[in-house]
């Protein structure tokens, strides 16, 4: 008999990662702005990360729904994360926002026996049952993880060498109790730079700003004033504007939008033509790996992005 | 579980732990904008002068970006999102609630997403992508008259 390993030994085989998600699109990306999707569905296959689709419903955002109804925020985002649990995915999210609520809800849904038992009672009559056996993360993270990193590298068709700002978006990291405890252990001010590290990662040069890490406007625009709501984003692009970043990277689809948008809506009142482009960071992923800026969607920005992209070789 | 709020546990005493530093109101984009706004400093000392009660009737209870930044840097360390959260929804229920906030709830009840357009289908196609499938109405619309929401708004 031969002792030594047979040709269907798996010994020696390089050990294969599969990574598979319940992807969670939310309301305003797969509505408002769909070549974020298509973006993350290319980017996504390229570095074999599986994605399901499943029944999901709004998260409900913890600006609109959490502030008006909190039993209704609980129950309608366990009802989502009961449908992730259901098919045994850990459930991926692309905005801060849902990420916000599914990770605090599943927080406090995990924790909390007599707000399980309560929401749980509410969830019956739909057949579903929160058993708190996932995770939630969000495609920032998935991206900023080693071995997604080395496959990001192998795919790379070229750098992005624009001098670039990070905006993570308020609720992608505060609470940070919630929603980066990790962080807090280590003693240190939660402020997230991971994305800063991706953007050099792929060639760009991470350019820090004042008002980095406030509110980029959206959730009082949407909730009161409009016109607040700008105001902030104005005085925000003020310090993007003073640090000569040429361009945004977004986790975030309302932050994209109030700079998108805003930028035009701005440009009109005060008679400012000097406009930022602004990327979704896996539109930036996916120049990155050789796809066209159509391909990933920067074609509907309303911020055109063409000319900035021509600087430096990309049409 | 028409009563399910944050229930942050807070008695009137604790919520006299916080000593007016406005180091919360320092960081508050909505008061940047916004000189009406009361910030969480004021917000919190109308609360123990005036009582919660006249607060709840206050419209600018709901100017407020729901960051957390003051929540973050309140050197007290008071849950001030969550005490703020139970302010507004006890606010919705007793109909001080912005109109586009209400709106946009409903919109939720009824479809299951926040929003709304025209020609998405097209939209979709452009970017390659397949017709979204309609969210799970239904469910939504059962899990959220369960929940009583419907008693704070009609929908």
């Amino acid at each position: 008999m031969n002792s030594s390993p047979g040709r269907f030994s798996r010994r020696g085989a390089p050990k294969k990662v599969i990574m598979k998600y319940a992807l969670y699109l939310g309301c305003s990306i797969p509505i408002k702005y769909p070549g974020f999707e298509a973006a993350t569905r290319l980017v996504c296959e390229k570095l074999e990360i599986e994605l399901v689709d499943l029944s999901f419903s709004c998260c409900p955002p913890s600006t609109s729904m959490k502030q008006v109804h909190y039993g209704s925020w609980l129950a309608l985002a366990a009802r989502n994360l009961c449908v992730a649990e259901e098919a045994g995915l850990d459930l991926l999210t692309l905005c801060s926002g849902c990420v916000n609520t599914l990770k605090e809800a599943n927080h406090i849904l995990k924790e909390n026996d007599s707000k399980r038992r309560r929401v749980n009672r509410v969830l019956k009559s739909v057949n579903h049952r929160f058993e708190g056996t996932i995770e939630v993360t969000h495609i920032l993270d998935v991206l900023c993880q080693d071995s997604v990193q080395d496959k990001i590298k192998a795919l790379k068709a070229r750098d992005i060498p624009l001098r670039m700002g990070a905006h993570y978006g308020c609720h992608y990291f505060r609470p940070s109790a919630v929603m980066k405890p990790q962080v807090l252990d280590e003693d240190e001010y939660p402020l997230p730079m991971h994305m800063d590290e991706l953007l050099s990662f792929i060639g760009a040069e991470p350019i820090q700003f004042g008002r980095k890490y406030l509110c980029c406007g959206m959730p009082l625009g949407a909730n009161m004033d409009q016109d607040a709501g700008y105001a902030l984003t104005r005085e925000k692009l003020f310090h993007i504007r003073a640090s000569n970043v040429q361009a945004l990277s977004v986790v975030c689809p309302s932050c994209f939008e109030q700079f998108d948008m805003g930028q035009i809506i701005l440009g009109r009142k005060y008679k400012e033509k000097d406009h930022i482009p602004t990327f979704y960071l896996t539109q930036l992923l996916g120049l990155y790996m050789g796809m066209s800026p159509t391909e990933v969607g920067m074609d509907v920005h309303r911020i055109k992005t063409r000319k900035l992209l021509k600087t430096i070789g990309i049409e | 579980m028409t009563d399910m709020v944050v229930r942050t546990g807070l008695s009137r005493k604790d919520i006299y732990e916080c000593y007016q530093c406005a180091r919360c109101t320092g960081s508050c984009p909505a008061l940047e904008v916004r000189p009406d706004a009361y910030g969480p400093r004021e917000t919190i000392l109308r609360w123990l002068d005036q009582g919660r009660d006249k607060l709840t009737r206050d419209k600018h209870i709901w100017l407020c970006c729901t960051c957390n930044v003051c929540e973050e840097r309140c050197p007290q360390m008071l849950p001030i999102s969550d005490l703020l959260t139970d302010l507004r929804n006890l606010a919705a229920r007793r109909g001080n609630i912005p109109d586009r906030l209400a709106a946009a709830i409903r919109l939720l009840a009824v479809t299951g997403r926040t929003m709304i357009v025209h020609q998405l289908d097209e939209m979709r196609a452009h970017h390659g992508l397949e017709p979204l499938p309609p969210a799970a109405a239904e469910e939504v619309r059962a899990i959220l008259k369960e929940t009583g929401l419907d008693e704070v708004i009609e929908f």
